[in-house]
């Protein structure tokens, strides 16, 4: 499957051994990175080629604050794909989210407690994915499949039509920058730092090790149940924080914008090297996975594609991007 | 719960079913008792047969709770309907026996109509039906040659597929899909013959013809293996190229024959009218018993799980809650259904 599964190299004290030890596991680290990163390098490339001041401040801040809500849900479906399931359901969360948020952005609870109350409804609701995939011992595909028609429904109740009020302060500062600063870049920088530091916790590792290897991990005591449980809890909050985001975006609640994050945060977690069987990935994989997924529709538009093209290039990137993972590593088991 | 004795019957051919071999399976029922050998693997198990009796356990409740259920023509009306889930829902349970799963079918229902409405007028009725049923075949020989000669996960490749055809029709109908009269396929979704709807002996008929291809022939026995164990049965000679086409082939098929039916019955094409059919079909496979990681399952469990839905579906519209209510209590059901008999213990 993935390079980082075959034996190492024999560990010898021959220092030209070592050297050579040391290059292949700096290149198996990160050669699942390499290929992404060169296709987000050609991407931005033939971006700056259509719009040269992609560099500038000005786009960095409205773009960062495009891309944050995409790039931080696939952070939550790489979460669920790395306890080896998967969320179908992460779309209507998404947008679940957001009808919440702009329900109450606009009531007296203000834009904190609005925010609060709809991360909550996120993580609860990944918990009760979690509980269960965990306790249940359903297949994570239909659960979030089931989950994902109850909370689709539940956005409708709470928002029949788009709307709801977002302080316009809080909309241009996200979307324009506040007093300079790109708040799309610290909040992505904010919670890669707050990845960084769960993934090195105990909790994280049992992430990994519950989507590499359940029986073993389940065998060197770690409780798989209650790791799993809360891995969708994470996610669920991962997710809510992208409905928030994507709700300042857009400046409005809207129960369908939530719909085509599924794919595309399907898409962006397999672009970035995390494996569909669990255990492997890495988060800064992933949010260059998501980037390509978001500069290529656009980049599609600069080139004069009808938006009409827009569902097929989506799904036919999932496929190129599975088919060559598949091909190229298949090809190397045969070396 | 279920009748004991049929419980002691099929008990051992359902241990066997799990890791045995094919061969022993058919011995192990046949010493057990000679008088199922002649319906030999297509032994109702355990679980198919629950869901029978869940069916009828909810029909009581359905005609307790509004004494029209019991009335012939509400009955007439609900296997009507049913037929349209239950048709898509039979090619489900081809390709999850399999191991796999089609996300693409809600596409695939959409695509056959949207083809048949907008090409009836040009190449006639029949000629719309085979370009309509044509482009099934080829949406399903997409999806299994993704899964087979890609290595492409089945959700990834079908939800992916359903994606794409979502697209394809934008581009195709320019957004805006055609309605059609078709006189043959608005016979087959609103018309009976001596009070049966003819929508429910097509569903009937296609049931019998999937009921051979999975538990009578040869192709249903290797998909049966596939979905037990890919490495093992390609270590045993299964052909599961052959097998993994012509199951998702039949699906998309399936998906396409209640495509041109929902057409006939609502004179219109739309994008979105396979919409519902994605999560409900999977949902009538796996609560009419079949394994979702497939290998396990009988395909007249679906035709129970299929009524089984389109009667819940109909009792929630007896209390007057709106769409969004009713995706929530069906969601919610679904789910409970789950918990209540389809726990997977092998892992």
């Amino acid at each position: 499957m993935s390079l980082e599964l075959r034996p190492r190299i024999e560990r010898k004290t021959d220092p030209r051994a070592v050297i050579r030890n040391i290059g292949d596991a700096v290149f198996q680290r990160s050669s699942e990175l390499v290929g992404i990163c060169l296709l987000l390098l050609v991407l931005l490339g033939l971006y700056t080629y259509y719009y040269p001041s992609l560099f500038t401040g000005r786009s960095v801040v409205v773009l960062s604050a495009q891309f944050l809500p995409l790039i931080i849900a696939s952070m939550a479906q790489a979460i669920v794909m790395l306890t080896g399931g998967i969320d179908l359901s992460i779309g209507a969360v998404v947008s679940l989210v957001m009808s919440v948020f702009a329900v109450l952005a606009g009531t007296p609870t203000g834009v904190l407690g609005a925010m609060a109350i709809a991360l909550s409804v996120g993580v609860l609701v990944g918990l009760v994915n979690g509980a269960f995939v965990a306790f249940a011992r359903l297949p994570p595909i239909i659960v979030t499949l089931a989950a994902s028609f109850l909370w689709s429904g539940a956005t409708l109740l709470i928002l029949p039509q788009p709307g709801g009020l977002i302080p316009k302060g809080l909309i241009s500062a996200y979307n324009k920058g506040w007093n300079g600063v790109a708040v799309g870049v610290v909040a992505l920088l904010v919670m890669l730092a707050l990845w960084k530091f769960i993934a090195r916790s105990r909790f994280g590792l049992s992430i990994y090790a519950v989507g590499g290897n359940e029986q073993g991990a389940f065998a060197s005591g770690i409780r798989v149940r209650m790791v799993k449980l809360l891995a969708y809890g994470l996610a669920g909050l991962f997710a809510g924080i992208a409905g928030i985001a994507l709700t300042i975006q857009t400046g409005t609640g809207d129960a369908n914008l939530g719909t085509p994050y599924t794919l595309n945060t399907i898409t962006a977690a397999i672009l970035g090297g995390v494996s569909f069987l669990g255990g492997i990935g890495r988060m800064r994989g992933v949010v260059m996975g998501a980037l390509v997924v978001a500069i290529l529709p656009i980049l599609l538009l600069f080139i004069g594609v009808s938006p009409f093209y827009q569902l097929v290039t989506q799904g036919g990137i999932l496929i190129v991007a599975f088919a060559s993972k598949y091909l190229l590593t298949r090809g190397k088991q045969a070396l | 719960m279920s009748d004991p004795r049929t419980r002691t019957h099929t008990a051992p051919a359902d241990e066997t079913a799990v890791d045995a071999p094919l061969e022993t399976r058919a011995t192990s029922i046949a010493v057990h008792n000679s008088t199922l050998r002649s319906t030999g693997r297509a032994v109702l198990n355990n679980r198919a047969l629950l869901s029978f009796v869940a069916l009828a356990g909810l029909w009581l409740v359905a005609v307790l709770v509004s004494p029209s259920f019991g009335s012939p023509a509400t009955t007439q009306y609900l296997l009507q309907t049913a037929a349209f889930l239950g048709i898509v829902a039979l090619g489900q349970t081809l390709v999850i026996i399999t191991g796999g799963i089609d996300l693409s079918v809600s596409g695939v229902v959409a695509v056959a109509a949207v083809v048949c409405a907008q090409t009836a007028e040009t190449a006639g009725p029949a000629g719309a039906i085979v370009a309509a049923l044509l482009a099934c075949a080829v949406v399903g020989l997409f999806n299994g040659a993704g899964v087979f000669f890609l290595g492409i996960p089945p959700i990834v490749m079908t939800l992916a597929s359903g994606t794409i055809l979502t697209g394809v029709l934008l581009i195709y109908t320019n957004g805006s899909p055609r309605s059609a009269n078709v006189p043959l396929l608005k016979a087959l979704a609103n018309d009976s013959a001596f009070g049966v709807p003819l929508a429910l002996v097509l569903w009937l008929t296609i049931a019998c013809i999937a009921w051979w291809l999975l538990h009578g022939s040869g192709m249903g026995r290797y998909a049966f293996a596939s979905g037990s164990s890919k490495s093992a049965s390609r270590a045993a000679g299964v052909p599961l190229q052959a097998t993994t086409l012509t199951m998702y082939i039949g699906c998309s098929l399936l998906a396409g024959v209640s495509g041109l039916v929902l057409l006939g019955f609502t004179g219109t094409s739309s994008l979105t009218m396979g919409n519902p059919y994605q999560l409900l079909s999977i949902a009538a496979v796996v609560l009419g018993g079949t394994s979702i990681l497939g290998g396990r399952g009988h395909l007249l469990g679906t035709v129970s799980g299929a009524m089984l839905l389109t009667l819940l579906t109909a009792l929630l519209g007896t209390w007057d809650v709106s769409e969004a209510g009713r995706r929530v209590a069906l969601g919610a059901l679904i789910l409970i259904l789950l918990l209540s008999y389809s726990r997977e213990s092998k892992r």
